[in-house]
């Protein structure tokens, strides 16, 4: 089970993604990733349509896996550009790890 | 796969009191320039970004991440960014290889005389040329790369400083879009090779040229769309390009990004950009510190794109 931020793509746009709502999931960007490593990074971008906020941030790690080589973002049929997403979730995390250890 | 936390912690930390990742002083990883007598005084600057001079660093680096990448010790990485900057990086400084030194030294003079021989009037001033905080902006730390690039680009504003040459396709990127869409800076950026002009190649060269394969690094491939330039002036030197399964917008990455979290991951990538490349049986041109290194882990011949431009110079 999973909570849902309603507020979550709205969030991304902060750390500077736009373009959220714009992929309709078709996989090319898992297709054409160097990675080849479990439907990445399809399945986060999904994760941040639904505002699955708590499992992004379970599963932060392999938001660095991503070499930001562009190859998505370039083949992307709706320029939903899925390369600057995972930037943007990444700087979500960051700031996340900064505010823990502010705490 | 290291702690991407530990990892951008160490690095942020290192860029924050030395500006650079490695901690290395700048007086010491910046000494290519020295006897070369290049005029403080121009309209436009040399600026390297410091990335082929932290290529041995960065070689040196990566190996040891290598080595313990998933054992016992992977966690104590952490605690590397509480160790005092001079120790940490007067330590990597020594165990540098010094071939690896000597050879990034030699690109950039090499550089520098492409440039000449092309007749471009330009200047180089040490105190001016900083890293650009690339790698903080790839791995996400925006407030950490901001920070850095207003030190940076406060520093050149202040010299007057609007227009620059630079070397490789990272801090190209980061100079020319990066600081401009989140500085607003207004410097007139260009790599040597788009200045770089030779008169056309005559005769038969075919026993100083031949076959070479051009591997694009992703920024100049697909962000910065220069890929053409390289290989005209290769062509224009009597090379001959060999076609490679991907190239310019849809060149392969070369692993070189996942270096510092997960050299394991870096190698594979690299191994099948290695295989693409070595398919054509033509030694590999690079332009880009980053694939360099990586590329060459493999044992491949890879020659920088300098290399190649300043025997014609």
């Amino acid at each position: 089970m999973a909570t849902i931020s309603t507020q979550f793509v709205e969030e991304l746009e902060h750390y500077g993604v736009d373009t959220t709502m714009d992929c309709f999931n078709c996989g090319t960007c898992a297709a054409i990733c160097p990675l080849i490593y479990e439907h990445f990074p399809r399945r986060m971008i999904r994760y941040a349509q639904l505002g699955a906020r708590e499992r992004i941030l379970e599963q932060a790690n392999d938001l660095w896996h991503c070499l930001h080589c562009g190859l998505c973002t370039l083949t992307c049929p709706r320029q939903a550009d899925p390369g600057e997403l995972i930037l943007g979730l990444r700087r979500l995390v960051v700031a996340e790890w900064r505010r823990a250890d502010h705490v | 796969m290291y702690s991407p936390k530990d990892i951008i912690d160490l690095l942020a930390a290192n860029v924050r009191r030395t500006r650079n990742p490695f901690g290395v002083p700048k007086r010491l990883m910046n000494r290519w320039w020295k006897g070369l007598e290049l005029p403080a005084r121009a309209d436009t600057l040399l600026y390297t970004g410091l990335m082929y001079q932290a290529a041995p660093y960065i070689e040196q680096t990566t190996s040891m991440l290598e080595r313990f990448e998933d054992s016992k010790w992977a966690p104590y990485i952490g605690y590397a960014r509480w160790m005092p900057n001079y120790l940490a990086g007067l330590g990597l400084y020594l165990m540098a290889d010094g071939k690896e030194k000597t050879r990034a030294a030699g690109t950039l003079k090499n550089i520098v005389r492409i440039l000449q021989s092309s007749g471009i009037r330009f200047g180089y001033r040490p105190e001016l040329d900083f890293y650009s905080g690339i790698l903080l902006y790839d791995l996400g730390d925006l407030d950490g790369f901001l920070e850095h690039a207003r030190f940076v680009a406060d520093r050149l504003q202040q010299a007057g400083v609007r227009r620059l040459i630079t070397v490789d396709p990272h801090t190209t990127y980061a100079l020319k879009v990066l600081y401009h869409k989140y500085l607003g800076t207004r410097l007139e950026v260009k790599t040597y090779f788009e200045l770089a002009q030779f008169p056309p190649a005559g005769g038969d060269r075919s026993d100083t040229t031949g076959p070479v394969v051009v591997h694009d690094p992703c920024f100049y491939g697909r962000y910065l769309e220069l890929s053409e330039v390289p290989n005209r002036l290769l062509t224009g030197l009597g090379y001959h390009c060999v076609p490679v399964r991907n190239s310019g917008p849809f060149t392969s990455c070369c692993g070189g990004p996942a270096e510092s979290i997960s050299p394991k991951q870096s190698r594979e990538i690299m191994q099948r950009r290695v295989e693409e490349l070595q398919a054509t049986g033509a030694p590999i041109v690079a332009m880009c510190p980053i694939c360099m290194g990586n590329l060459r882990k493999s044992g491949a011949q890879v020659e920088d794109l300098s290399t190649f431009l300043a025997r014609a110079a």
